[in-house]
Formats: C-alpha cells, structure tokens, sequence
C-alpha cells in the first residue's frame, strides 16, 4: 500500500495506468483516520535534475494550507532513454482547529526522452474532475508552447526573476495566453514577492488628502538584491503604470525617468545592495519622504513618513518571505484576474 | 462589503490589492478601556490587525476609564492582556510599535473636564501622529453610562468632525432591555451622532459563516430556485452553549436568553437567512432588505404566545460528566428567580417566500453541546418508488461555530442487491477547505468601522422592530394571569420537553445536534 507520509519521499511507485485504483485503495484504507480534501489540481513542471524529491518538500508544506491534488512532474528532454515512472503518496495534517487530519494526495512522474511530448497526456489523465488546474511552471518555457496543455489551465504559474530574457519569455506566455480557449490567470510569483512591499507604499496613499503627493514625487530609490533587478524593475513598472508615469529615459546604468501626465520629471535611482530581493524604497515628494525599509528581524517591514513639520513614526508591517512556499501560499490565497500586473508588465517593457 | 465607503478618492496604488475599503487612520477612543471586553476582544483585535498589516499605522488607541494610571501601566496591561488572548503570537518587535500607539485618558464618563481634555489629546494625536481628525468611540460600557458619555463627547464638539474627517461611535449590546428603552436609547444616541455615524456590534456577524449564508444563497445558483415555501419544509436555528451564567449573573438576571440572544443574534442570523437578494452589496441595501424580514414576523397574541414559545431554567444536572448546579443556586443569582435560560420558539414569516414554512428557534444555556448552527429542512420527496418506507427530508446545515462549514444530507442506496436507501451526508470544513484560519469577528468589525462600511452593523430600524416583536413575548411572559410557565430542565439536557413537543405538535423534530 501507498505510504501515508509527513516526510519527503516520492511515495510508493505505481505503474502508470493503476494510478486510480491505488488511488482507491489509499483512501479506503485510511477513510476514517483522515479527511482527504482537494479545492485545486496544481501541477508543478520542471526540467531540473533532482526536482521531484524537491518538489515534494514544497508540496508537503503548501498543502498545510492549501489542500489539492498535486502532480509533481520532473523531465529530461535530453534522456536517451524513452520512460514513464510514477509515484503516489499523501501529506497529511492536523487542522488549525486540532484534531482532524487532513490530507492531500502527491502523484509524480518522471518522464525521459521523448516521452516529455506525453505531458499534457499525463496531465489530463490524473486531474481531480471539476476542479480548476494550476500549473506552476519552474524553467524557461518552451517555444513553441503545447497549446493542448494551455487549454486546460486555469492559472499559470511562474518567476519572472529566473527568466534569462524577460520580454521574449513573457511575449511566449501572452501568446499562449491569447491562444488558449479559456482565459489563464498569469500568476509571477516576481509579482507576488512584492506583495507586501506594494501594500506598505500603497497605505502610505489612503487617505485622500495624501493624494496630491502624487503629482510632486520628485524621485524615488529602490535597492534591490543580487539577481532581483527584474524585481526591482517591476515594482517601478507598477507605480509608472498606476500613477499614468510614461517612460522618458529607459533604464540604463540603474537609473531611468519618468514624466507624469504633466510632464513633470520623476527620476529613478536603481541600486544593487546587499538585501532581501527589494531593499530600501523612498519616495520623495515636496519635502515629505515616504519610504520603506527591510526591518533587522527580515520578516517586517518599517515603513515611516517624515517630512519638515512631521515627525517620523516608525511602523512595522509583515514583510513578504521569499521562500517559493510563502510565495505560493500567498498567491493560492488570491483570486481573480492580474490586471494590474499585466499593466506593469507593460511599463517595464518599456524600460528595458 | 461596502467597497467605497467614505472614500471620495481612489488610492490607484490600492488596485488589486485589497477587495475591501480601506480602513483610515484614526484615534480609537474605548469608553471602559479597563473591562474585560477590552482585555479579552478589542485589544487582541487590534493588535492582530496590526501583525496582520492590514491596520494604517497612524491608528492610535486611547482607552478612557476612572481608575488611575499611566500610559506605561495602561501599555503594560494591555500587552499582558493580548499576550493572554490573542489568536497569534505576540511579537516584541511589533508590539513595541503598536504599544506606542496606546495611550490612557483617566477621566469619570460623568465629568466634562474629563473629555475637554480628551478633545485637546487627540487634537494634539492628530498632530503629531496622523490620524487626521478621524475618531471611532468604542462604548464597551454598561448602557447607563451612554447618556453621560455621549452628552460630554457632544458639549467637547467630539462627535463632530472637521470637514474629510469623521467621528464613529460603536455601541456593543444589549441595545436597550425593549422596545421603549431601545427608542430611548437610540434618542440618546442620535442626539449626538447620526445613524450614519452609529455601528452597533453584533459579534456573530462578523463570524465567517455568518457572512457566508449570503455567498451561498446569492452566488449559488442552485440554492436560490428552491429557497421557498414550495420546497422548504421549515427552517431550525440553534444556539446552544454548555456554560452557565458565569460571572454575568447580574446582567443576565435582568435579561434572559431572549433578551440577551433571541432579540439580537438569532433574529440577525434569520434575516440573512430568510431575506430577498439585495440590489447591491451596499450596507443599506442589504439592511433594508434584513429589516422587511423583521417586519414580516408574525406577531403573537398572548394566547399564541403560551403556544408558540418555550422558556426554561437549568437546574442541578451534569455537563461532560461533572455536576453543575441549578441557575437558581449561582452566584448573585435569586433564588426564586424566574430568569429563562433557555427558550424555544415557533415563528412564522409572513411574507410570499415563507409563507407557511415554520421557524424553530432554540437557545439555551447548560446543554449538552455548544454550537450555533442553522438546518433548512427541505420538503420530503414523493412517496413513491423508493421513499415508501424510509423516507428522509434533505437538510442543509450551516454550521456558524465552531467547525464552521456547510453539510447537506441526502439519500443514497446502500450497497447490495436490494434497494435499500440510507441518509449520507455531503460536508464541507472551512477548516478543511481553507487552510488559513479565519479573522476574529471583532478584526473584521473594527476594520469595517473604520473603512466605514455599515455592512455588519445593526440599523436602528433593525433593533427597533426586533424588540418590537420580542416585547409581546416579554409582556406575555410578565402577566400576572395566565402567563406561560417556565419549565426547567436539566443541566446537560436539550431543555424542556415542551421544546420538544413544540415542534412535535407539528410532526416535526428537533434535528440531532
């Protein structure tokens, strides 16, 4: 029988074509010790060696919070060899409320060779029925990309920070995007990691009659960390969409501007530091600074505004952890389309 | 709900990133900040919304109270207080920020020096912190000290606000004792605040599941064609705790469970429960259509009075296998006191949808379990091909604490060559589903009162036409002739057996809770 685990192992192997029978006779099994839940299919897809067994560690610890069916697939398009492996297993856990287990079931694959063209075939086969699929996406994508497979997804998954050329790779994910038949979610976990940075400079802006601050933002720094420029620059890409900011100077030696709808110069300092993916962000706008730092403890932020008749009030907020278990916990709790992202995503075209 | 409550201008950077309004800056001024509802709720609220981030950093709270003592013995007892009770972790790095955002105003609620002073602090709050003139005044204070309180914030000029700032002011239950008391009550109020202005608290709205009955009747499409007399045999609500009085004898002696119960919580977990779809999810359009609800009540004779509702009165039994005393025998508690513990009542709603489709609600103190759960009891299948011998109604549960969630029961055939049938059960675990534990109810209302959204607060008319139906069974229960009995039961007991044969008249049950 398929093991039951709270540890990381890939489960028991199962041929591929008895996969719902022991699927079966897992839960039979175990109907009273355990509840199995299920709200979404999420598939995880990579290419890097040694991806499954990680994968696994991070499914174990996502269905903590967010009970589905996952099929972790792991693939090696270089492999001379023509082979399908699979395995079966299910990460439990007791509720917040105590008591109940609840579990959730892990299928992976592995497939070699040429056997990488059966993906969408090994997708659809082992979806839960009714429920939406997420697929989180972990390499560069494909060109072309399967349209069988982007048919079927609901949200799609990816980091933009690992992309080795941003607008070819977004251009290939908003083709599939068009060509799918039903409308995909595109889901950057680069985005989500700005999350909590995004709602700490937003709050400074809620109170209406903070809004005229917009129109006098002088400049404004943003420190990012080693190999998170993309995060850097999506962040600038949002308050230049958000704001109608249009690009003046793409970004070159880490500095750009913008001109706003009045045509009045906002300049933009970009710094690599030693941090968390984005550092320190000041605004600067007639006289009053807004900005927002890393706090020591790494899990807060500080933000503070201070200005010539203010006094600097430091407040902490959560900050976003960087770990891809957060950032998918986080991005599982949204729902809705991204629009906002994608209009960000535009601005930063235009900056590169 | 109310997505752009008091906000005349948008945030652009807020796009995306919140579905609610946004909470404002503030002063939070707690009228009784040294009871136990500040200790046990508002401050552990307040704090997680502060971890949560999801409280603008200008918030400032200010507890009013007699006794004296600083703002550092005031910080220090409220950071015992949250670390005591709060649902997360309190953490120093936080706290210390938020403990500066805590100050203490001693003041008599009868004094007016008192809060001309208060009036000069938070002028001088407003300043130095943020909060732009904005004040939301928590009354967690006994109803006797509305009049002083409100009269003093009115004569300081506090429950006016400059011009884009507000005032609020948040009244916690019992909103009045009856009727005349409420109208009195709400007099006192709105002379100095508007109903605009005005949030009374109904903690069970905040609840998650309460909030969910309109999500799973309006964004369901399945539900909502048979939520009608032609389909629904009657409608159960139960909320039933295994505690006794506990400390609150002096307070409940004078209420009783309709009172403090019926009046407020069950009749606003009915009137979402029983009300039409709303034309927005603006607050007053989901009030105005949870008042026609009240409205349409049925109301009872005193005759109709002795046969549609049950009272009743623990006495001496057992919860969980350890003996409890009778009511009667409690602390500060008369010994002949005819305070109902609990109570059982038959209601009829007296409009096209539920025409003809009973109420039962029950509410009782010492009964086996504790739980608050709503039962729609759908008609019962034609007696025909396989319902001739069993033949079971469909119930869907909403459970509202604890184990929030939502079960349907059905019909299904039992494995074997025979068609026999058997009751299964369809369930749904919020706690299953979603793995993120859900807000206390209190964080969703100190948010929604700052963001100014109405959406889970009692209206006045709400309250007013509340008390206007439980007043007849009050003055029922009152008469000197002819009044109804009260019944005791045993602790540990589902209350009376006349609750049962209340509905047992009607060929009905109790469902198995």
């Amino acid at each position: 029988m398929p093991a039951i685990t709270e540890n990381y192992s890939l489960g028991q192997p199962v041929e591929i074509g008895e996969i719902h029978k022991e699927l079966k006779k897992l839960w039979q099994e175990r109907e009273n010790a355990m509840t199995r839940a299920s709200l979404i299919n999420l598939a995880l897809y990579s290419e890097k060696p040694g991806s499954l067994e990680k994968n696994t560690q991070l499914i174990a610890r996502i269905t903590e919070n967010h009970a589905c069916r996952a099929l972790v697939i792991g693939a090696n398009r270089k492999s001379k060899e023509n082979r399908v492996e699979a395995w079966l297993n299910a990460h439990c856990h007791v509720t917040h409320a105590g008591g109940k287990q609840i579990c959730s079931e892990q299928l992976s694959f592995s497939l070699e060779g040429p056997c990488v063209k059966l993906l969408p075939s090994v997708v659809f086969s082992h979806l839960d029925s009714d429920l939406p699929l997420y697929l989180w996406w972990q390499d560069d994508f494909p060109d072309p990309m399967d349209p069988q497979l982007w048919a079927w997804v609901n949200r799609l998954i990816f980091d933009s920070q690992t992309w080795k050329d941003f607008g070819a790779q977004m251009h290939l994910v908003e083709t599939a995007q068009e060509e799918a038949k039903q409308r995909i979610v595109l889901c950057d976990l680069n985005w989500t990691r700005l999350d909590k940075v995004r709602h700490a400079i937003a709050q400074f802006f809620d109170h209406p009659a903070s809004h005229h601050h917009f129109s006098k933002i002088e400049n404004l720094k943003i420190d990012y960390g080693s190999g998170f420029k993309s995060t850097a620059l999506l962040l600038l890409g949002w308050l230049g969409a958000q704001l109608n900011w249009k690009v003046n100077e793409p970004a070159r030696n880490g500095s750009c501007r913008f001109v706003d709808v009045n045509n009045h110069k906002i300049d933009i300092e970009l710094r690599q530091r030693e941090a968390g993916p984005i550092g320190e962000v000041t605004i600067n706008s007639s006289g009053v600074q807004f900005r927002v730092i890393p706090a020591q403890c790494e899990d807060l932020l500080e933000i503070s505004r201070s200005g010539e008749n203010e006094t600097a009030l430091p407040q902490m907020m959560p900050a976003q952890s960087n770990d891809p278990v957060d950032l998918m916990t986080q991005e599982l709790l949204r729902g809705g389309p991204h629009r906002v992202y994608l209009r960000a995503v535009n601005c930063v075209r235009q900056l590169l | 709900m109310n997505r752009a409550a008091d906000q005349s201008e948008v945030n652009p950077l807020r796009e995306g990133l919140s579905t609610r309004a946004v909470p404002q800056p503030c002063s939070v001024v707690i009228f009784g900040a040294t009871g136990d509802l500040t200790h046990r709720k508002l401050l552990p609220a307040l704090y997680n919304l502060a971890a949560d981030g999801e409280l603008p950093p200008a918030v400032t709270v200010i507890g009013f109270a007699r006794r004296e003592k600083s703002d550092d013995d005031f910080r220090r007892e409220m950071e015992e207080a949250v670390r005591k009770f709060s649902r997360q972790t309190v953490r120093d790095e936080i706290w210390k920020t938020f403990g500066q955002s805590i100050f203490y105003h001693r003041s008599d609620f009868g004094d007016e020096a008192g809060f001309k002073s208060l009036a000069e602090r938070l002028d001088k709050i407003d300043k130095e912190r943020g909060t732009r003139g904005n004040r939301l005044f928590y009354f967690a204070v006994a109803p006797d000290q509305f009049e002083p309180i409100l009269k003093h914030l009115k004569a300081v000029g506090l429950n006016k606000a400059c011009e884009g700032s507000w005032a609020r002011v948040i009244i916690e239950k019992p909103f009045g004792s009856d009727l005349a008391s409420a109208r009195e009550l709400n007099r006192v109020v709105s002379d100095a605040f508007s109903e605009e202005q005005t949030y009374r608290i109904d903690h069970f709205l905040g609840k998650e599941t309460a909030q969910n009955i309109l999500v799973l009747r309006f964004a369901n499409a399945i539900f909502e064609p048979l939520w009608n007399t032609r389909y629904i045999d009657h409608v159960q609500i139960t909320a039933a705790e295994t505690l006794g009085v506990e400390g609150r004898a002096g307070y409940y002696e004078g209420a009783g469970a309709l009172r403090d119960m019926v009046q407020n919580h069950l009749l606003q977990l009915l009137c979402l429960i029983a009300m039409e779809a709303p034309s927005d999810l603006r607050a007053d359009s989901i009030r105005d259509e949870k008042v026609k609800v009240v409205r349409c009540l049925r109301r009872m004779t005193a005759d109709e009075v002795s046969s549609n509702v049950v009272r009743g009165q623990y006495a001496e039994g057992a919860i969980n296998g350890q003996s409890v005393p009778g009511y009667r025998s409690e602390n500060n508690v008369d010994p002949k006191s005819m305070t109902d513990t609990f109570v059982a009542l038959r209601l009829n709603i007296d409009n096209w949808r539920w025409w003809d489709v009973p109420i039962y609600m029950r509410v009782g103190k010492r009964l086996p379990k504790s739980g608050t759960e709503i039962s729609v009891h759908f008609k019962k299948a034609p007696f025909v091909l396989f319902n001739k011998e069993t033949n079971e109604a469909n119930v869907l549960v909403i459970r509202i604490q604890p184990d929030e969630g939502i079960s349907l029961r059905m019909q299904a055939k039992m494995p074997g060559t025979s068609f026999r049938i058997e009751p299964v059960k369809m369930d749904f675990h919020y706690g299953t589903s979603f793995g993120k534990a859900s807000p206390e109810a209190y964080e969703r209302l100190l948010l929604d009162a700052m963001s100014g959204d109405a959406t889970l607060f009692a209206r006045r008319d709400e309250v007013e036409e509340a008390w206007a139906f439980i007043d007849v069974i009050e003055n029922a229960w009152s008469e000197k002739t002819n009044a109804p009995e009260l019944s005791f039961y045993p602790a540990g007991s589902w209350g009376p057996e006349e609750a049962d044969e209340l509905l047992a008249r009607d060929g009905r049950a109790w469902r198995r809770f």
